[in-house]
């Protein structure tokens, strides 16, 4: 940066004026600490201002100072030190010398604490880091935890399918009939598992849509050539899940046909879906 | 007199950080009167002007800790102060005059209306018979030095009113600075 530049633009004076911008005082902040001629140029125009003020003073009116250290008092802004109220004119030599004191070790017990100071906001900004850190951590490691919880579910849940299915076809009793898509519905596939010994049929949608709203899938048994009622399939029912439909005594093939809801007396042939024979 | 002479400002932020009387004492003798000169000149009344010098202690009391002497002059913050609190007075002030339907001065014209020496308010009637070494400053530039001082107006708002360009009013700032400068050592 051509630092002549940036000071013959004006921008210092700007800023001793109060008139820069808050993005024009951070970069003026920057450049100053970096700067000397910069800083130089600051203090210049500061002390200009000063001096301009020093110029203009104008007498105070009598009494103010009384009245303004009253109303620091009112304003319970003066602790409560064993400094006597004494008149501005004389004051004990004692505090005099206090003062001097003070001012005879600024060099050193300022630094000292700045030492202090330093180590403790070092220390402080330390233990901020930290704590955001762990913070943020243990807000990862609960949303982690979470994830992990309903995975779990879903796990567990499909587990429990599963395992009600392999009870099914564990069963020596269940007969297991895949059906498969029809020509314009290739994809689709469903699972029949028919109890023998009890005729209980249990149907489970391994991979058809959803049902559209307003309609239900409907399970049919074909018994000698005949298409026999074999219940629809629960509306609320998961797909997956192997849902008991009506028992079917005896059966050559499975068929399932998409119906209006609550189903109907006899199959929509244009509506068939999946079928399989015995 | 302050029994209390010549303090460094690094002692004298150390006695005010205590809350020393003797500190009070001695910013008043020392600033008050500089602080009330910039105080007038903003709300142009000396009436108003006591009101605020009042809080512009309390505030640099209040405040004192709050001050960094890495990031600047003592006496500069504290001017700051006074400018910022008597601008906000004449704000305040503006306001309730602008409800009464008066027109607010026209900054431009305002050396006429000083000429005029009425008693309105927003002229600086009061304090023409003071010694200001901004008269010496070219007009051109002591305008730019007054408006933004004392007035308040952003650079924007002063390259409007006076038809110029903000790049114009800011090197005209920085020139006026320059002379300024160079007239203060010599009043010194």
């Amino acid at each position: 940066m051509d630092i002549k530049a940036y000071i013959s633009s004006g921008i210092i004076e700007s800023y001793v004026l109060g008139l820069a911008s808050e993005e024009e005082v951070s970069i003026l902040n920057c450049i100053r600490k970096n700067n000397v001629e910069v800083e130089q140029a600051i203090a210049e125009a500061e002390i200009a201002l000063e001096a301009l003020a020093d110029s203009q003073a104008m007498e105070m009116p009598m009494q103010l100072k009384e009245v303004i250290w009253d109303k620091l008092n009112a304003e319970k802004l003066i602790p409560n030190q064993d400094i006597e109220i004494t008149e501005h004119s004389g004051v004990p030599s004692e505090e005099v010398n206090k003062q001097i004191s003070i001012e005879g070790n600024k060099a050193t017990v300022p630094l000292k604490s700045y030492r202090w100071a330093i180590a403790a906001s070092l220390l402080f900004a330390i233990s901020i880091g930290a704590n955001i850190f762990f913070y943020q951590r243990n807000g990862d490691h609960e949303n982690q935890l979470v994830q992990k919880t309903s995975l779990l579910h879903k796990q567990q849940s499909k587990l429990a399918v599963l395992q009600d299915k392999w009870n099914l076809v564990q069963n020596p009793a269940i007969k297991t009939i895949p059906l498969k898509g029809v020509e314009n519905k290739p994809d689709y596939r469903a699972l029949v598992f028919w109890d023998q010994a009890s005729k209980a049929v249990y149907l489970s949608l391994e991979h058809m849509p959803a049902a559209p709203k307003g309609k239900q899938y409907q399970l049919w048994a074909m018994v000698d050539g005949k298409p026999v009622n074999a219940g629809v399939f629960p509306l609320d029912a998961n797909e997956e899940i192997a849902s008991k439909m009506l028992d079917i005594p005896s059966a050559q093939a499975f068929a399932i046909t998409l119906e209006d809801a609550g189903g109907k007396d006899a199959p929509t042939l244009s509506a068939l879906c999946v079928m399989g024979s015995i | 007199m302050s029994p209390l002479h010549n303090l460094s400002e690094e002692t004298l932020i150390l006695l005010l950080k205590k809350k020393n009387q003797q500190a009070f004492s001695y910013l008043y003798d020392h600033y008050a009167s500089a602080l009330f000169g910039v105080i007038c000149r903003i709300v142009g009344s000396s009436e108003h002007a006591e009101e605020v010098i009042q809080d512009v202690f309390v505030k640099i009391w209040r405040h004192i800790d709050l001050f960094d002497a890495e990031k600047g002059r003592l006496y500069t913050w504290m001017i700051n102060i006074a400018r910022n609190t008597a601008l906000d007075h004449r704000k305040s002030k503006a306001i309730i005059n602008e409800k009464k339907n008066q027109p607010l001065s026209n900054i431009v014209n305002r050396e006429e209306e000083q000429d005029q020496s009425q008693g309105e308010e927003h002229t600086k009637a009061d304090f023409i018979g003071f010694k200001n070494i901004l008269d010496k400053l070219r007009p051109e530039w002591r305008i730019l030095i007054e408006m933004a001082y004392y007035d308040g107006y952003t650079q924007q708002e002063i390259a409007e009113q006076l038809e110029v360009p903000l790049g114009t009013v800011k090197t005209r700032t920085r020139a006026a600075f320059l002379q300024l400068q160079q007239l203060l050592k010599e009043y010194r």
